[in-house]
């Protein structure tokens, strides 16, 4: 047990040392916070105007902050959907492309330590995308009335890192299969864009498959999380969803030694 | 240390290697000597544990490869064909990273780093991204990595590849410092490059081992191999006469043909000597019909003619990278 941890965290060292020296990572954080503020202020904008409107025609007040940060999480989950491909898509094919693997295949290390490792390096790095996002919508709610609840915050970004969690891990196994970066991303792309909407997939089937489609589906949880429910079975999927992904990945790097034969 | 037995290794409908058996003792550098295609990197891999054999058994430091892969994988370092370097890391970053990996003490591992930099001439580039280093400095980190956590075993494929004359002496005396302390194994296309690194050589030729012993050894099974065949017509007693007239003959068998009339014959001449013009010469002068007359090459010598003999070939070959790396030194 020791070894392991001690061989996964040898693995998480690396894959964060390679985001510090990687032109790609820097890239990808500037872009992604760019957006992220640029979309803040326009959905903050819009919920003030609309608020105004409701406010003259003398209505009763609603609950802007909750509105903006639901409306703000969902459109970071999409966001993320373009993000995320991107930064699972090198995790395994570059080391296949650069014969890389052939070193960790080789040492005393399971493949189980070196995707844990993978996976945690990834989501380490998108887990610091996000936590800048907490310290501006907290300066913007700290004036807000009613006034947010912090924990409906935390439980909202909490999804947010939970459904990248279970994207990066499906996303690390589709890299596992192919040498090329870019086709992992793709396929990652479109599953996880079939993942995002299976509950309108499920809507046309209808009876037991359609329950099931729906339930599979990432938004429907996300969006439970984002509004600060949360619901046992959603934890439950995206844990699914995440060691499905690591044991696949495990899986794949085993096959591919002995496809070679 | 490496037991290797009736190894196959089948791609497909393509056989790599069949039936490969060879042993290398504790200590000793055994080179893996073939031309390009002939299973010397299924064998390396296979030895590695990083593909599974089809049939048959590898034993390395006492374990097999397939059912004990870890107790194998702590025990090896493994250079692979192309050196699995990571770009953005540092040369000690990476030497720090694998022998995390290969399970190096905490305590030990900045010694260990420094005394495989020290080993590999790479001191200086400690500090050097691996995406700046030339070829030859790239081969050396890569050679580095597989002696940092000290394996007593050590698989090297193909290990001079792409360097400068200079680097390949390098690199051939730091795998001859490993003697003793260290049982090797390196593949190579290179005929001279064995005769300098290794105590023992196995060549192999389309996935079997032809031979195997000491170098001096099989450079006189193959010029002990040469013989002539001739076919002769006349006395037993008068052609064999004749022949023993010639001063660098060491054997001579000869035989009745069916029919009686002619005789076949077979001169095994001196270690390096080539003699057929002064058989026939001989032949002729005594009255002798000659009707064939046959060089006979050793088998081991076809596998040779297919090696690189030649290293200037290979020196000019790498004459622009040697320029290219001394620029990528004034970069770095």
């Amino acid at each position: 047990m020791g070894i392991l941890i001690h061989n996964v965290v040898a693995i998480y060292r690396k894959e964060l040392q390679s985001y510090f020296a990687s032109p790609l990572a820097y890239v990808i954080a500037g872009v992604f916070w760019l957006l992220a503020g640029l979309f803040f202020v326009v959905i903050l904008g819009t919920a003030i105007q609309q608020v105004a409107t409701l406010d003259l025609q003398g209505q009763q007040p609603v609950d802007l902050p909750t509105i903006v940060l639901q409306g703000f999480l969902q459109v970071m989950g999409t966001l993320g959907l373009m993000i995320l491909p991107i930064l699972s898509m090198g995790l395994y094919a570059e080391e296949r492309k650069r014969g890389t693997l052939e070193l960790l295949a080789t040492s005393p290390i399971t493949n189980w330590a070196i995707a844990l490792g993978k996976w945690l390096g990834v989501l380490t790095f998108f887990t610091t995308l996000v936590v800048p996002l907490l310290i501006y919508e907290a300066i913007a709610f700290s004036a807000a009335n009613p006034p947010v609840r912090p924990w409906v915050m935390l439980v909202g970004h909490g999804g947010l890192i939970l459904l990248a969690a279970a994207v990066l891990s499906l996303g690390m196994f589709i890299s596992s299969l192919t040498e090329s970066s870019i086709l992992a991303a793709i396929l990652t792309f479109a599953l996880v864009l079939v993942l995002w909407v299976l509950d309108l997939i499920g809507q046309n089937f209808g009876g037991p498959v359609g329950a099931a489609l729906n339930h599979l589906s990432l938004l429907k949880h996300y969006t439970n999380l984002s509004q600060g429910v949360i619901d046992t079975s959603s934890l439950i999927l995206f844990a699914s969803y995440i060691l499905l992904g690591i044991y696949l990945t495990a899986q794949s790097i085993h096959a591919l030694r002995f496809q070679r034969s | 240390m490496i037991e290797v037995e009736q190894l196959s290794k089948v791609y497909g409908s393509t056989t790599a290697i069949k039936d490969l058996s060879f042993r290398v003792e504790p200590g000793e550098i055994l080179g893996l000597l073939g031309p390009n295609g002939a299973g010397k990197t299924t064998t390396m891999r296979i030895l590695a544990g990083y593909l599974p054999a089809t049939t048959g058994t590898a034993q390395v430091a006492g374990y097999e490869v397939h059912t004990n892969p870890m107790a194998v994988r702590q025990r090896i370092g493994y250079l692979p064909e192309t050196p699995p370097l990571y770009p953005d890391m540092t040369v000690e970053g990476f030497l720090n990273f694998v022998s995390r990996i290969k399970g190096v003490a905490a305590g030990d591992r900045a010694r260990q780093v420094n005394s495989a930099l020290e080993r590999c001439s790479l001191q200086e580039k400690r500090q050097v991204l691996i995406r700046k280093l030339s070829k030859g400095f790239r081969q050396r980190v890569g050679i580095a990595q597989a002696l940092v956590h000290d394996p007593p075993v050590i698989i090297l494929d193909e290990p001079t590849v792409g360097l400068d004359p200079r680097q390949i002496i390098e690199v051939r005396n730091l795998i001859k410092s490993l003697a003793g302390s260290h049982t090797v194994i390196l593949s190579t296309h290179i005929l001279p490059e064995v005769s300098m690194t290794c105590n023992r050589v196995a060549i192999i030729n389309r996935g079997h081992v032809v031979t195997t012993g000491s170098l001096a050894d099989l450079m006189h099974q193959l010029t002990g191999g040469i013989s002539y065949e001739l076919e002769v017509a006349g006395d037993t007693t008068e052609v064999q006469l004749s022949l023993q007239s010639l001063s660098s003959v060491r054997q001579i068998e000869c035989s009745l043909l069916p029919g009686g009339e002619r005789l076949q014959c077979r001169v095994v001449p001196d270690l390096g000597v080539e003699m057929g013009q002064e058989i026939a010469a001989t032949l002729v002068k005594a009255g002798i019909s000659l009707y064939e007359m046959r060089r006979v090459r050793a088998s081991l010598e076809d596998v040779f003619l297919e090696l690189t003999t030649e290293e200037r070939t290979l020196a000019a070959a790498d004459q622009p990278d040697f320029q290219s790396s001394s620029q990528a030194e004034d970069v770095a």
